[in-house]
């Protein structure tokens, strides 16, 4: 077991290395000068030459990547081009608020996901497996943009009963910072105004960007539970006459629940990732945000400072997953 | 124990909605694209939102009072002369006692000093308005006595444009000693300030959350008290978030609404609208390097008569933009209201013959994917010039590109015609006079590889001139002139929108784009 974590995490520098390396040269194909796109229309051939300079533009591409390199391995993602500030500043401000947001976008899709896909296996073909088919397929297909823009519209400017963006109301003061979750810190200073208020502000955002992930969960969890259900220690189990909810929560969802762990994983690092339009659309200031903001002002060192973060947060979900598995199903070994 | 906390947390909300309540008359919530914010800092700031919110930060010697941006007026100096010295300009400020800053400590003329030192020293991307235009040195400015500063600029240098960057941010002043004591390694304090103020504006700054608000407060030292207690700026990127947060009274201003949602709103008896002016022009620059069709004066004429300029305007712009054929945008001293030019294809397919394209020709139009003033997509000011050019025989083909590429293609007078936009760097007729007109300064007119010995001589002489009426005669005698000859079709002067409740009251946003919060105040 240990030399099959240790064997996983050199694998997981492997992949993050892979990404530095895809995102440096893929950037690089760009033919554009970031010089320009820093300094604008009416900056002065001196000022461009002096950014270039200063931010080592003009050095070789492979000299450029040799020192990134030579930074990263002392903690340095280098410098943004656009903030001026070092790029691991950025990513600590804006990743806390993706985290916050994710993860309850995350929570909502597990709470109503996996219920609603074991209430469908348990009637097959019937009302409640009907509604929630109909819904999934919904949820599944309905753009963000286009459900975001819907639900702002009826929540919060006709009925009034939800914001329309940002963590919290402009009126309030925000809790001094310390996880950069603005909930978390909220109840770490035991305000309940502001906790209130933000757990407002993220009911929106989290639902829009958990619809997907649920939806997918709820049709997933449906799938394998009817599999499992189908099977003929189920019906041993009801034969000898163990009670319902024993059958479903302990012999099929627990064995119905590998494949669901997995999925649950890439969904994770999925909507780490993903935030990109539900930030933009709730003006949510998180990586999301950070990084398309970065790419249209090609900012190379940010961009690649949040691939590189987003690629670490996946190879470690994904690692964790796999740990899960080995220990929920002791029948799979590693060698 | 539960009980008694349900109690507790019921009395924090209500306390809390009092509160709430309370503040709502005196806070201002501006909601707008601050996502260009990247430092607070007076001397190093250069982005719009880093200038509209310094501003109010810090003070400046002298300064523009509403929208006027042709007559300065005393701003911490209360009176100033101009003098020719023997090789140099000599200005002398004096400034007023009793001004302080958000520290309490006295403005006194080393905080002067050390602050038009720091903007020459720290290089920011600015600083150029300082060490280029007005050729100011490190040594140039010297405290006479405490309330006396004086200043030297070279005999090149004018003395008009270098007022004119006084009212900029760039010539804010800081509080020396604050910001010494927070220096690091020879950075002048510029880390600190980044995202901490120390002026004598009246606000300042008490937080900035980067990619989501940036929170003032009034100034409690401030000469100048302003009405409201605190402003928020929310950063809101998406033009339609910013509708709804303004319709359902989460931000009282917004900034930067397309035009459809700026007519619904001003038909709502809620809201008010304002159509802003800008100093920005819209335009194409045609390249007349040797051997292009617009190297003749006669094509570039009829290129002028050959777009409809009223449809555009009101057309596709819908009223976000006037109409304007001239460089010097409206707004500042030199304007030059003649609009020559009307639509007539007919004309300019009789100019193109005597110009030898009796059959009319082919060029590429270059312009950028985003947008061009007035929140329009330059692609589709591309479209509507480009059928209006066929109807005069010219066939444009657009090539839109990245922003960044295309303005690398035009730097390098790699383009045929190019279609953007030009603000002057200063609000002075010189921001735009030198860069359209003298070749020299490498700018415009040197992209489009125009050059004119006339028009850089009126260029220069308007610049260094520091008497207003025989400056407004010489920069007439410009504009007439490049408006007849010049590589450019001047399209419009773009406008800014903005929806606020009808509860605020006093905003004024001048066309370089300040705005001064201390005059804005909230109806209950």
């Amino acid at each position: 077991m240990l030399s099959y974590i240790v064997r996983r995490l050199f694998f997981v520098i492997f992949v993050v290395w892979g990404v530095t390396f895809a995102t440096f040269f893929i950037a690089q194909v760009v033919p554009v000068d970031p010089a320009i796109a820093a300094l604008g229309e009416n900056a002065r051939e001196e000022q461009l030459q002096e950014f270039r300079e200063r931010y080592g533009l003009n050095k070789s591409r492979l000299e450029q990547y040799l020192i990134y390199m030579g930074r990263l391995f002392s903690g340095d993602l280098g410098q943004s081009l656009r903030t001026g500030r070092a790029v691991a500043e950025d990513l600590r401000e804006f990743f806390p608020a993706t985290l916050e947001l994710s993860l309850a976008a995350f929570l909502f899709a597990v709470l109503l996901g996996i219920p609603a896909g074991i209430l469908a296996s348990l009637f097959p073909n019937r009302p409640p497996d009907v509604a929630v088919r109909i819904l999934a397929l919904l949820g599944g297909a309905t753009p963000v943009f286009f459900s975001a823009v819907l639900l702002q519209f009826l929540l919060a400017q006709r009925l009034d009963l939800l914001p329309v963006q940002g963590r919290l109301d402009g009126f309030l003061f925000p809790p001094p910072r310390i996880t950069g979750m603005m909930g978390l810190d909220a109840l770490l200073a035991r305000d309940w105004t502001v906790f209130l208020d933000s757990l407002k502000h993220l009911i929106l955002p989290a639902f829009v960007l958990g619809m997907f992930s649920a939806a997918i969960l709820a049709r997933m969890t449906r799938a394998t539970m009817l599999e499992v259900l189908a099977q003929d220690y189920i019906r041993t189990a009801r034969a000898k006459g163990v009670v319902a909810s024993a059958v479903i929560f302990r012999h099929a969802l627990k064995n119905a629940s590998l494949p669901i762990l997995t999925l649950l994983g890439s969904l994770l690092g999925g909507l780490l990732s993903g935030a990109v339009l539900t930030e933009t659309i709730f003006s949510w200031p998180g990586i999301g945000r950070y990084v398309t903001q970065s790419a249209t002002s090609l900012d190379f060192p940010a961009v690649m400072g949040v691939t590189l973060l987003v690629g670490l947060v996946y190879a470690l979900v994904n690692l964790v997953t796999d740990l899960l598995y080995a220990f929920l199903d002791p029948r799979i070994r590693y060698t | 124990m539960w009980r008694k906390f349900q109690r507790l947390a019921s009395l924090g909300v209500v306390l809390g909605t009092l509160v709430v309540a309370q503040d709502r008359t005196s806070t201002l919530i501006y909601g707008g694209d601050w996502s260009d914010l990247i430092t607070l800092d007076p001397q190093v700031a250069y982005e719009f939102s880093g200038g509209l919110i310094t501003d109010n930060l810090y003070e400046t010697l002298v300064k523009f009072e509403g929208a006027d941006l042709s007559t300065l007026k005393p701003g911490l100096a209360e009176s100033w002369k101009v003098e020719r010295g023997g090789d140099s300009w000599v200005i002398t400020f004096k400034l007023r006692k009793g001004s302080k800053f958000s520290t309490g400590r006295e403005v006194t003329a080393k905080d002067v000093v050390f602050s038009f030192d720091r903007a020459i020293q720290l290089k920011g991307p600015s600083s150029f308005l300082f060490t280029d235009i007005a050729q100011l040195k490190v040594g140039g400015t010297r405290a006479v006595d405490p309330y006396t500063v004086e200043v030297r600029i070279p005999k090149t240098a004018s003395p008009g444009s270098f007022l004119s960057i006084l009212t900029f941010n760039i010539g804010g002043i800081v509080d020396s000693e604050e910001v010494q004591q927070h220096a690091k390694g020879g950075d002048f304090g510029k880390e600190w300030l980044t995202s901490n103020s120390a002026g004598s504006g009246p606000f300042r700054l008490v937080r900035w959350d980067r990619g989501s608000q940036v929170l003032l407060e009034a100034n409690p030292n401030a000469r100048i008290k302003p009405k409201l207690q605190r402003i928020i700026m929310r950063e809101i990127k998406e033009p339609t978030v910013l509708r709804t947060a303004l319709e359902s009274g989460e931000i009282d201003i917004a900034e930067g609404l397309t035009p459809e949602a700026l007519k619904a709103i001003a038909a709502n008896p809620r809201f008010k609208t304002l159509k802003a002016d800008s100093l920005r022009l819209n335009y194409l620059g045609m390249n007349v390097k040797p051997g292009s069709p617009f190297a003749n004066p006669k094509v570039r004429e009829a290129m002028r008569w050959a777009v409809n300029q009223d449809e555009l305007v009101s057309g596709l712009v819908q009223g976000n933009g006037v109409k304007i054929q001239t460089i010097i945008p409206k707004g500042l001293l030199g304007y030059n209201g003649a609009l020559p030019y009307k639509y007539d294809p007919a004309r300019a397919k009789k100019l193109l013959a005597e110009a030898g394209y009796p059959n009319g020709f082919e060029f590429e139009l270059l312009t950028s994917t985003g947008l061009c003033g007035g929140g329009i997509p330059c692609q589709d000011i591309a479209a509507k010039i480009q059928s209006d050019l066929a109807k005069a025989g010219v066939k444009a083909n657009i090539k839109a590109i990245a922003n960044a590429e295309a303005l690398k293609i035009y730097r390098a007078q790699n383009h045929q015609v190019y279609l953007g936009g030009w603000s002057p760097d200063f609000p002075d007729p010189d921001g735009n006079a030198t860069p359209l007109a003298d070749f020299a300064a490498k700018s415009l007119a040197w992209r489009n590889v125009w050059d004119d010995a006339t028009a850089s001589k009126l260029a220069n002489q308007g610049s260094l001139e520091t008497d207003p009426s025989k400056r407004a005669t010489l920069y007439k005698l410009l504009t007439d002139y490049v408006l007849k000859s010049g590589p450019y079709v001047v399209l419009y002067q773009p406008s800014i929108p903005l929806a606020f409740s009808a509860k605020v009251e006093g905003y004024v946003r001048n066309a370089q784009g300040q705005v001064r919060f201390e005059n804005i105040s909230k109806l209950p």
